[in-house]
């Protein structure tokens, strides 16, 4: 494995361990599943010029454009968290508990 | 919520599931995953109660992170064997990262603790689109890939979730959330078999989604959310208790109803690949749901509300049934004759 893929492999888990083991705040999750998203995103940017095929430029865009439009709703959820709970901590989110 | 808002949701619903259905490439899968969890937020969250913007927190984190995974396993796919393709994931590392971010999608156990919180928090319509239509692409992923996939743990996936779904619906008292358990232990049937015969596992994902939403919309028609709306449910509607009765039966299983046709079928295709200790356990296991199915059942009808002695059903009922709700309940308890033509047009 070149030390391209380590270097993406590694950030995206890096990112994926952060969203798993977030400890207070929700908007913290949100930041490692940003990560995660750039991890991808730089990865999707550089496979078209490794295998040299530059038809498929375009998909990182559509890639970003997707992940902005979940970070946008995630910071509509983070607010709506605020209104109904006070503040963003993820311990109280425990109304539905079993 | 505004009319507006819910037909865009309740469209994008339906456009991300026929992408991802319609899809050979990765990347338009990814794409549909990524519509159907943007459009259901607002319907999952649109009481504005904190039951349900809690339950829409939880959905969107675990479904944008099993998303990113999706997306990771098709990059790193692609970065070894250099095509796009679905059907042709052949990096076996792949292939476990995609089976885990399924399991994530679909609510299969180890990955499944968000499911019964997120039916709990949202109303009884929105908790049949979730376990309905949002199980479509998912499954439909892990129904292209299936040929490649490990077969040991998608057996073990599917025992936990058999297991898992039986023995946590044990103390439900929350119909949502006793659904939810059910919806579990059917993933679990579904994902046992996929790899020897995915026709089964399309066979068993039709009938569950045909039970579920029977029963769903049973519910829905007296807005029983709890055991104890249940118990004095009979006297408003007494042929849909005893229809209610029938069908979740089914959904457990049981034969002479439909709901033994895809168990039936199943545990012969586990006999022929000589797995005959998998098929005892996972049928042992689904012994646990047929315990809360029978007390549900019990409940609808055969406990006696405490009304005066001399007139047990109300006298008035308001309530219309809908045809949909009649149509899929006569369907879900008498489909079992026809298991030779199902199966073999599938």
């Amino acid at each position: 494995m070149s030390l391209l893929h380590l270097s993406f492999y590694s950030a995206f888990t890096l990112s994926g361990l952060g969203l798993a083991f977030h400890r207070t705040h929700f908007i913290s999750a949100l930041l490692c599943l940003e990560s995660m998203m750039l991890s991808l995103y730089i990865s999707l940017s550089i496979w078209p010029i490794q295998t040299q095929t530059p038809a498929f430029s375009l998909i990182p865009v559509l890639m970003l454009a997707f992940s902005a439009c979940e970070a946008g709703a995630g910071l509509a959820m983070l607010v709506a968290s605020t209104r109904t709970h006070g503040s963003d901590h993820l311990h109280n989110l425990n109304l539905l508990q079993c | 919520m505004n009319p507006h808002a819910k037909l865009i949701s309740l469209l994008s619903l339906f456009l991300g599931t026929t992408i991802t259905i319609s899809s050979n490439h990765w990347v338009m899968a990814w794409t549909g995953l990524e519509i159907n969890t943007l459009a259901i937020i607002p319907l999952i969250s649109k009481s504005h109660h904190p039951r349900a913007v809690e339950a829409s927190i939880k959905y969107f984190l675990v479904q944008a992170t099993a998303s990113a995974l999706v997306l990771f396993s098709s990059i790193s796919n692609a970065w070894v064997t250099g095509q796009w393709d679905i059907t042709q994931m052949t990096h076996p590392t792949s292939c476990l990262l995609l089976t885990t971010a399924i399991a994530m999608k679909l609510g299969l156990a180890p990955f499944h603790f968000w499911f019964p919180e997120v039916l709990q928090g949202t109303s009884l319509t929105t908790a049949l689109l979730l376990s309905t239509i949002m199980k479509f692409p998912p499954m439909t992923i892990l129904l292209m890939t299936s040929h490649s996939l490990n077969h040991t743990m998608l057996v073990s996936l599917a025992l936990i979730s058999a297991a898992l779904g039986g023995w946590m619906g044990l103390n439900q008292t929350q119909t949502r959330k006793i659904l939810a358990f059910s919806s579990i232990s059917h993933l679990g049937w579904m994902a046992i078999i996929i790899t020897y015969s995915p026709k089964l596992t399309i066979l068993t994902f039709y009938l569950y989604i045909l039970m579920t939403t029977a029963v769903f919309l049973s519910l829905n028609t007296t807005k029983t959310l709890k055991l104890s709306t249940m118990m004095t449910s009979w006297t408003k509607t007494p042929v849909l208790n005893a229809s209610l009765m029938l069908t979740l039966l089914s959904l457990a299983g049981l034969p002479p109803l439909a709901g033994f046709m895809p168990k039936w079928l199943i545990l012969q295709e586990l006999t022929k690949q000589e797995m005959t200790v998998t098929a005892t356990i996972i049928s042992m296991l689904s012994l646990l749901g047929l315990f809360f199915y029978l007390r549900l059942a019990y409940y609808a009808t055969i406990t006696l509300p405490p009304n005066s002695a001399n007139h047990m059903k109300q006298w008035h009922i308001n309530k219309t049934t809908s045809t949909l709700t009649a149509i899929l309940t006569s369907l879900s308890i008498t489909l079992l004759p026809l298991t030779p033509m199902m199966f073999a047009t599938l």
